[in-house]
């Protein structure tokens, strides 16, 4: 019985598997086509070859772009990070009039379409003179009503004997904050930090609206570009340029999986 | 929520007050970062875009003539608005559902303790490093009906060509099938961890019990679960309301307007057609849209939640 | 603990600063960049191999002209870029030359934010006669020419010649008229079991196939002589040419041998790659690659057109240049000088040969390299006969409405209403009105 039902499990378990890695690894098989071998439909390629790969770095400044995005995404996770641990700690530590009224009014962020705010911020960001820098691409997202969200779940846990403590002993409340829960909440705190990275890799439209400027541009970009819109799109090429794109954020996944699945959980409980 | 500041000795009133005064600019002060960005980057658009609603606005985006609630009126009035609608709404029921309860057989799954379980997880877990636009290239490519695998193994059965993108009765289910796909790790990994959090001390007693596997699962890890269930339909409900990138890589938001959902349709007129007034009423009823939605869901999913 | 914190503020700060001030010599426009250079933002939207080609078009004009430095920028699609230019055109972050589709021509024109390169050609006396007249009537609104005519295309019929041979059709006389197409079609289409294994005919759901269509029967797409002669103020695609070209699609759809491809180029190209259709509608610019790519021998033709209806042509698709106002007169020289630089002969002939688009220079087609190109593939030919053989009436010219965009995606849903088995007129009267509908919107502005 114990047997059947393990073999059991392992056979849902790889047949999920399959179904969930299949586009994955058939865009990284695709990789390795010719473009005639691609437009015939196989599968499997005939022969693999590697021209894809070199073609894609030839056509766009990949490593920059690369390098780019990896940029951008780290300066957003801090930032995320640090105004979002802030304002959390605030909502959740500090009581004074009109608390609730503002958490309310944070989480409400989240429903605005992003569509609607684009232009105004574009022309906002332009007057900046924050065009074609880092700056552009990063500060407009270091503000998260999700981050803010999921971190005040988490501090909520620490006990408020704690904060109590701290405040007889005559410990500042930014020290309470930093030497006490911040590390408290680490994996929460990393849980963040990696959904921010991942969800600021994968931007595409804003970065193109804000840059002009290959130096500055993001991997995303790249990927657009290699799509063509009246002649033929060479599709091994995309699928390379596709594979290069995922493979960093599957790494950190992969690595952060562990925290991350405890820290987005802290989010969901109460 | 408490009062996390509690005065054990009770000082003199003007003290006290003094110290309410205090708190205060001190949370204005770590609160100030996010309002302060906020209020540039999320509200000072939204109210534009409130603004311009009201508005009919030249091919440049700039507000010509007051036209009250005109764009409105024309909206609920226009059948292309009501197909938007009515594909929006289709959407969010084809995905959310599907996306949650395939998130969380595989969750159950991969929370028995099994050897190479990590394995699993990893690989379960990988569909959310992946960006919407290398998503969807991949799945146009698996729909496409003369070369994509999929057509390719149907027809091993002998089922003919089905026209994925193309046929305005599927399209719809095509493109939610590939966001579910898109879904499921982030999904995944939410009610992964609700589930490891369950004290195993509950699951102890009830093999003690004897009880089976579907009398356990729906006696005590739902209950136990709902939370973070709760949490993860909202907000794959928010972001379903607000899904743009797969519709325009895979179908443009056609064939016949199937897939054409209110923020495709809003990108369409703001930045190809240029019809700002408009882009901006449709934007005001999705915000509605959402917070009605969402509403709803606090008020009548939560109570169904069980807090331990 | 806390010189931690202040490290890292530090670090931060330093990156966005650095990085701030790295990227602001590339922010402003100055008319001259630190090398003296006068300096020339280019904004384009090609990508995949055309971008290739395009910047070692530049690096060689740049090489060639010292005084100057052109730097092409990828910024999307036609339309992305266009949403771009419209919120930036007229500040220090313009470009200043931008390439927009043709369909975008009356809404630059109407933007005011541009320069007319007439200006150019008067102060020059530039001969434009040395261009492809059928391009410079295209571009030509008012009696001015605006923009500057870049990459341009047209439709041709391109089909499988094997095919053809398997179905005892010869394979040098492909079908000219909607008769010949539908007979051709019916052989074409293979059968095994309950299902057809190879189509005969398919159109992308693209608007401007339609237009095409429409405009080699001399139908036009908007009163006012197509908007040339004043602002179109109707649509009036759904006269009989229009239908016909509706009925035909719909009478093929139902016997079966017309194949729906949906809107994406790509999809279309796979279809035919893989033996699923045998003939197809395709943009000149794209024949190159099919040749290359398919496992068959590819045949190309002209658009076909209803029995006993005259040919009139095609209308020119593709790209222009155009040149920005607000910018120094030193940089318009240097943007004006590029844009000779790009029509000479010697570039075009390359561009040609390269992409597949045509010359808009018709000197090139003399040059060496395309003659050794058509000789390996004289395909290529056919097109620019196409071109060359339209007759200069104003439903070639192609229409000039600024909602075009728009009324394209009711086309294209009318078209894709078809495959739904909805009445050709009915549909096509639908996206004819909501066309109205747009353009009342726009000339009310």
């Amino acid at each position: 019985m114990n047997v059947l039902r393990t073999f059991l499990l392992y056979a849902l378990l790889v047949i999920c598997s399959v179904v969930v890695l299949f586009p994955i690894v058939y865009a990284f098989l695709i990789s390795f086509m010719d473009g005639a071998e691609v437009l015939q439909g196989h599968i499997w390629p005939q022969k693999f070859t590697m021209k894809n790969y070199v073609a894609a770095f030839q056509k766009v400044p990949l490593f920059e772009y690369l390098f780019n995005s990896f940029i951008v995404s780290f300066i957003v996770m801090l930032g995320q990070l640090i105004i979002s641990s802030l304002a959390a700690f605030a909502f959740v530590f500090l009581k004074f009039k009109g608390r609730d009224v503002l958490f309310f009014l944070c989480i409400a962020t989240m429903l605005i379409p992003w569509e609607a705010t684009m232009i105004p911020n574009f022309l906002t960001v332009q007057k900046l003179g924050w065009l074609n820098s880092y700056l552009g691409l990063t500060v407009p997202f270091f503000a998260s009503a999700f981050g803010i969200f999921l971190l005040r779940q988490h501090f909520k846990t620490i006990p408020l004997e704690l904060y109590e403590a701290a405040q007889v002993s005559g410990v500042g409340r930014f020290r309470f904050f930093w030497n006490i829960v911040l590390p408290l909440s680490r994996t929460s705190l990393i849980t963040l930090g990696v959904y921010s990275f991942l969800t600021t890799w994968n931007m595409y439209l804003w970065p193109l609206l804000v840059t002009n400027n290959d130096r500055v541009r993001t991997v995303q970009i790249g990927l657009k570009q290699m799509q063509s819109q009246e002649i033929s799109t060479e599709w091994g090429v995309v699928m390379a340029a596709v594979i290069v794109v995922i493979l960093p954020t599957l790494l950190l996944l992969f690595v952060g999986q562990k925290h991350l699945q405890k820290g987005l959980m802290q989010g969901a409980i109460k | 929520m408490n009062a996390p500041l509690s005065v054990k000795s009770s000082p003199s009133v003007p003290v006290r007050r003094k110290r309410a005064v205090w708190t205060t600019l001190e949370g204005i002060v770590y609160l100030l970062p996010s309002l302060i960005l906020f209020s540039i980057f999320l509200f000072y658009p939204m109210l534009k875009t409130v603004y311009l609603s009201f508005y009919a606005t030249d091919h440049q985006g700039n507000p010509v003539q007051f036209v009250g609630i005109e764009n409105f009126v024309y909206l609920l009035k226009d059948v292309n608005f009501l197909q938007s609608i009515k594909a929006t709404l289709l959407f969010v029921c084809y995905t959310v559902p599907a996306s949650v309860v395939l998130a969380l057989c595989l969750a159950l799954m991969a929370n028995e303790k099994l050897k190479g379980i990590g394995l699993f997880r990893t690989f379960f877990s990988s569909t959310m490093g992946m960006s919407v636009a290398a998503s969807s290239v991949i799945w146009m490519f698996m729909y496409n009906p003369s070369i994509g695998v999929i057509n390719k193994v149907l027809s091993l059965f002998g089922i003919s060509d089905v026209q994925w993108l193309l046929d305005p009765k599927i399209a719809l289910i095509s493109v939610s099938i590939s966001t579910i796909w898109m879904n499921i790790g982030f999904t995944f990994l939410i009610l992964l961890g609700g589930l490891q959090n369950i004290d195993p001390t509950l699951y102890e007693s009830a093999r003690i019990a004897g009880v089976s596997y579907w009398y356990q699962l729906r006696k005590v890890t739902l209950p136990l679960l709902s939370p973070t269930l709760f949490f993860v339909t909202t907000v794959s409900l928010i972001h379903s309301f607000q899904t743009f990138g797969q519709i325009d890589i895979l179908t443009k938001g056609g064939p016949m307007d199937a897939t054409n959902v209110i923020v495709y349709s809003i990108y369409k007129d703001a930045f190809i057609n240029y019809n700002f007034g408009s882009a901006s009423a449709q934007a005001v009823l999705l915000f509605f849209a959402i917070l009605v939605v969402t509403f709803l869901q606090f008020k009548f999913g939560e109570r169904k939640v069980h807090y331990q | 603990m806390k010189k931690r914190v202040s490290a890292l503020f530090l670090f931060i700060l330093m990156t966005l600063t650095a990085c701030s001030s790295q990227s602001d010599e590339a922010t402003a426009t100055p008319s001259e960049n630190k090398d003296g250079k006068t300096e020339v933002i280019f904004w384009h939207a090609m990508s995949g191999d055309l971008e290739t080609v395009l910047k070692e078009i530049v690096d060689e004009f740049n090489q060639s002209h010292p005084s100057i430095e052109v730097k092409p920028i990828f910024q999307g699609t036609y339309e992305e870029a266009l949403t771009k230019f419209n919120t930036v055109a007229g500040t220090k972050d313009a470009p200043t030359i931008m390439q927009t589709f043709e369909v975008g021509t009356k809404y630059m024109i109407d933007s005011g934010k541009i320069q007319p390169v007439q200006k150019f050609i008067d102060e020059e006396n530039y001969d434009t006669s040395q261009w492809e007249k059928n391009i410079v009537n295209y571009y030509t609104v008012n009696g001015k020419i605006y923009s500057m005519p870049f990459n341009s295309s047209t439709p041709v019929l391109i089909y499988n010649k094997d095919a053809f041979k398997e179905a005892g059709l010869d394979p040098e006389k492909p079908p000219m008229t909607y008769s010949e197409l539908k007979e051709a079609a019916k052989k074409l289409t293979k059968k095994q079991g309950g299902q057809t294994t190879q189509y005969g005919f398919s159109i992308l759901n693209y608007g401007w196939f339609f237009e095409e269509m429409l405009a080699v029967q001399g139908g036009l797409y908007v009163n006012n002589e197509n908007g040339r002669n004043g602002n179109a103020t109707k649509a009036v695609f759904n006269g009989e040419e229009g239908l016909r070209v509706f009925d035909l699609i719909r009478d093929m759809y139902k016997e079966g041998t017309f194949y729906n491809v949906g809107q994406n180029w790509d999809d279309m190209r796979a279809a035919f790659q893989s033996k699923k259709v045998a003939m197809y509608l395709d943009s000149s610019a794209g024949v190159k690659t099919i040749i290359d790519n398919a496992p068959f021998e590819v045949g190309v033709s002209y658009l076909p057109v209803p029995d006993g209806v005259e040919r009139q042509g095609v209308i020119i698709g593709g790209a222009s240049l155009w040149m920005a106002k607000d910018i120094s007169e030193k940089q318009q020289k240097a943007a004006w000088e590029f844009m000779k630089y790009l029509s000479t002969p010697e570039v075009q002939a390359k561009w040609h040969v390269k992409t597949g688009y045509f010359a808009i220079n018709p000197a090139a087609y003399d040059e060496e390299i395309v003659k050794t190109e058509w000789e390996k593939y004289p395909q290529l030919k056919v097109t620019v006969d196409q071109l060359k053989q339209t007759k200069p009436i104003p439903a070639t010219q192609g229409a000039l409405i600024t909602v075009f965009p728009e009324s394209r995606q009711k086309v294209v849903k009318a078209m894709e209403s078809l495959y739904q088995g909805a009445d050709p007129e009915e549909a096509l009267d639908r996206a004819t009105e909501e066309t109205n509908r747009a353009l009342e919107m726009a000339n009310k502005k």
